[in-house]
């Protein structure tokens, strides 16, 4: 199976609560560019008003993945549904969905007003109307007083929020949005994004993010799919993603992480235990289901899951600190470890403390201190 | 030091053009205020009874007959043109792109006298346009299409279209799709994106193509003459029948200087005629 379903129920937008008829459903949709496969059979159902975040490195599919939703490309295989009617043959124009590009697309002859006015105008809204929505759509995005600028009168922040209104003006059935943040500057950035984040929740509009960046997919969505060569990893919410990744492409992706080998050496149900050196971490077993005790194991570990303790400590691995990087709010020790780690582990600790109590060279003991912390069969990423 | 040190050594060669260039219209200009000595090449005095003698309607009526010549030109230039260069710049598939580039640029290096006589072949009373349509049913006798103006534009367009096509390829290129993309996502359907997007945003590469076809045709000699026979009259046709004809070379030489100035004021009318659409495409 491809894809795997988040495992929490706790989350109002787990897949399988199949009482809402879905606001966008994909189902098994492939496309190919020639001869390689830029999505293999997509399953994927969005919830109204869920913000799902397609997440992925370039050329994973996320971005056709959109295209097919927003009806710019035609899948080869596939049904896709938006609230619940079939549009895999219906041309863009007819979908009703709104889009925010990368570089926002704004057309660059005409006025703020009247790029907001243009998805109005089509429908053949009355003027007053349309003068109306305008001023809401201008209101909402803090723009009002810039109906007469022309968009390259304005900042790379200012553009976003105009993009963004004219999208919304048409209360499009789903709002797609492709990497909108990737022009800002990293300042800009975050606010645009809480901004964008409340803007969607206040009108609930069902949403699809387009990014590579891990951050803003984990801060800002309901869930996310991790996507990677045209294949959905797994759908989950943010913190299941982090927590329980599916794989071992979403755990090296989503965070970072340290890859420690270990070795089976008890099950139970649905837990296994595993031995890295001298410690032993009980852990879920799905993942290494296939395996047998005695078999050996990838451990992946989350840098801020480990802490120092005193060297010869008990049930704690030993190594070796070899650099350290001050941070400001925390320092990130570099730690040699042969035999348990084929890369020196990062660890991520809070404070400046180890600044001085950690200089390079010194021999520590490492705690694994979390439940989160998940196996997967040796080898590449699969 | 110069940071650009190679640039005089560059720039040297168009220096030398423009010295050429500038040379010889200083002796037009010399010739144009000179009188003309019948039966001689020498020229006499100054004079400016050359200018004077325009205003006789034989040649005004020549610079008016060129005027309407290049308008109807460029503009059927243009309308042919343009679905050629925005099907250029469009399609996905390689083999049409190769065809209507050797289609549409081919013209450029066949030279105007080659072009023309092709056109004499194509238009004439027992040519291939009228024998085809008299074998087709369609006509009962030739239509006269030799010695027209109608002749006349016909292979005019086939010259100026080649240039056409480049530039509003060039402008059509530079148009990002997203643009259409946005305008599709908001509802518009193919021809409301044509007229409302994409047709305002190629407008630079309008007016640059309709005023270079402009301009061409008002200095277009061979195929005027040739298609025209002497019927069409043009200011080019003009200017050559009075200085290698009558040899006035004076007359000519003032014709000419006259005709620069026109088609310059053309053009630079036509580019303020358009500065406002340029403008609302947003790329000046």
């Amino acid at each position: 199976m491809l894809m795997r379903t988040d495992r929490t129920t706790a989350n109002r937008f787990a897949a399988g609560s199949d009482k809402v008829r879905p606001a966008v459903q994909l189902d098994g949709v492939t496309k190919r560019f020639g001869g390689s496969v830029a999505l293999h059979e997509a399953w994927l159902k969005i919830q109204p008003s869920e913000f799902m975040t397609l997440l992925g490195p370039s050329g994973c599919g996320k971005t056709t993945l959109l295209n097919l939703v927003a009806g710019f490309l035609e899948a080869d295989n596939g049904e896709i549904f938006i609230e619940g009617a079939l549009v895999t043959e219906t041309p863009a124009h007819m979908r009703e969905i709104g889009i925010v590009f990368q570089n926002y697309a704004l057309f660059p002859h005409m006025s703020v007003a009247n790029n907001i006015a243009y998805g109005l105008k089509t429908r053949g809204i009355d003027k007053r109307e349309i003068g109306r929505r305008v001023e809401e759509a201008l209101a909402l995005v803090k723009l009002s007083g810039f109906a007469d600028r022309k968009p390259r009168q304005l900042s790379g922040g200012q553009q976003q929020r105009v993009a963004l209104a004219r999208a919304l003006v048409i209360k499009p059935k789903v709002l797609l949005l492709d990497e909108p943040f990737s022009a800002l500057d990293k300042n800009l950035r975050g606010s645009m994004q809480v901004e964008l984040k409340q803007i969607q929740r206040e009108l609930g509009v069902t949403t699809i993010f387009v990014t590579h960046d891990q951050g803003e997919a984990l801060s800002m969505s309901d869930r996310i799919a991790v996507m990677s060569a045209g294949r959905i990893r797994q759908i989950a919410a943010p913190d299941d993603i982090y927590r329980r990744p599916a794989d071992r492409f979403v755990a090296s992706f989503v965070g970072d992480a340290n890859i420690l080998s270990g070795r089976i050496v008890e099950r139970q149900g649905d837990s296994a235990i595993v031995a890295i050196g001298d410690v032993r971490v009980n852990l879920a077993a799905a993942p290494i289901a296939a395996l047998s005790i005695g078999d050996a194991v990838d451990v992946f570990v989350r840098p801020e899951h480990l802490t120092v303790t005193a060297q010869g400590a008990s049930n704690a691995l030993r190594g070796t600190v070899a650099t350290q990087v001050f941070q400001g709010d925390h320092v990130d020790l570099y730690i040699d470890a042969p035999g348990i780690a084929a890369e020196r582990i990062l660890l991520r600790a809070p404070g400046i403390a180890m600044l001085s109590s950690c200089p390079a060279g010194v021999e520590v003991g490492l705690k694994i201190d979390s439940d989160d912390i998940v196996a997967f069969p040796p080898g590449a990423a699969p | 030091m110069n940071k650009r040190p190679f640039l005089g050594w560059f720039v040297s060669p168009a220096g030398l053009v423009a010295v050429g260039l500038i040379a010889a219209l200083l002796a037009v200009f010399q010739y144009s205020v000179r009188a003309y000595v019948p039966g001689s090449l020498d020229v006499g005095d100054f004079t400016l009874q050359n200018f004077a003698a325009m205003l006789r309607p034989l040649y005004a009526f020549a610079f008016g007959n060129t005027v309407l010549l290049c308008f109807e030109t460029a503009v059927f230039t243009l309308l042919l043109a343009y679905p050629l260069a925005y099907a250029l710049v469009r399609t996905n598939s390689s083999a049409l792109r190769s065809f209507i580039l050797i289609v549409s640029v081919t013209p450029l290096f066949l030279g105007e006298v080659v072009r023309t006589y092709s056109w004499m072949i194509v238009l004439g009373n027992n040519g291939f346009l009228n024998t085809l349509l008299i074998k087709l049913g369609l006509l009962e006798r030739p239509v006269q299409m030799m010695f027209t103006a109608g002749g006349v534009v016909a292979a005019l367009v086939h010259v100026t279209m080649p240039i056409m096509v480049i530039m509003l390829a060039a402008a059509l290129s530079h148009i990002d799709r997203n643009y259409e993309k946005a305008a599709e996502s908001l509802g518009a359907g193919p021809v409301r994106i044509f007229f409302t997007i994409t047709l305002p945003l190629s407008m630079p590469g309008i007016v640059a193509g309709f005023s270079t076809a402009f301009a061409w045709t008002f200095s277009a000699f061979a195929t005027p003459q040739l298609i025209g026979g002497g019927r069409v009259s043009t200011v080019s046709t003009l200017i050559y029948q009075l200085g290698f004809s009558s040899f006035n070379f004076p007359f000519a030489a003032s014709l000419s200087l006259i005709g620069l100035a026109l088609s310059l004021a053309v053009i630079a009318l036509l580019k303020k005629a358009a500065s406002p659409l340029e403008r609302m495409a947003g790329s000046t």
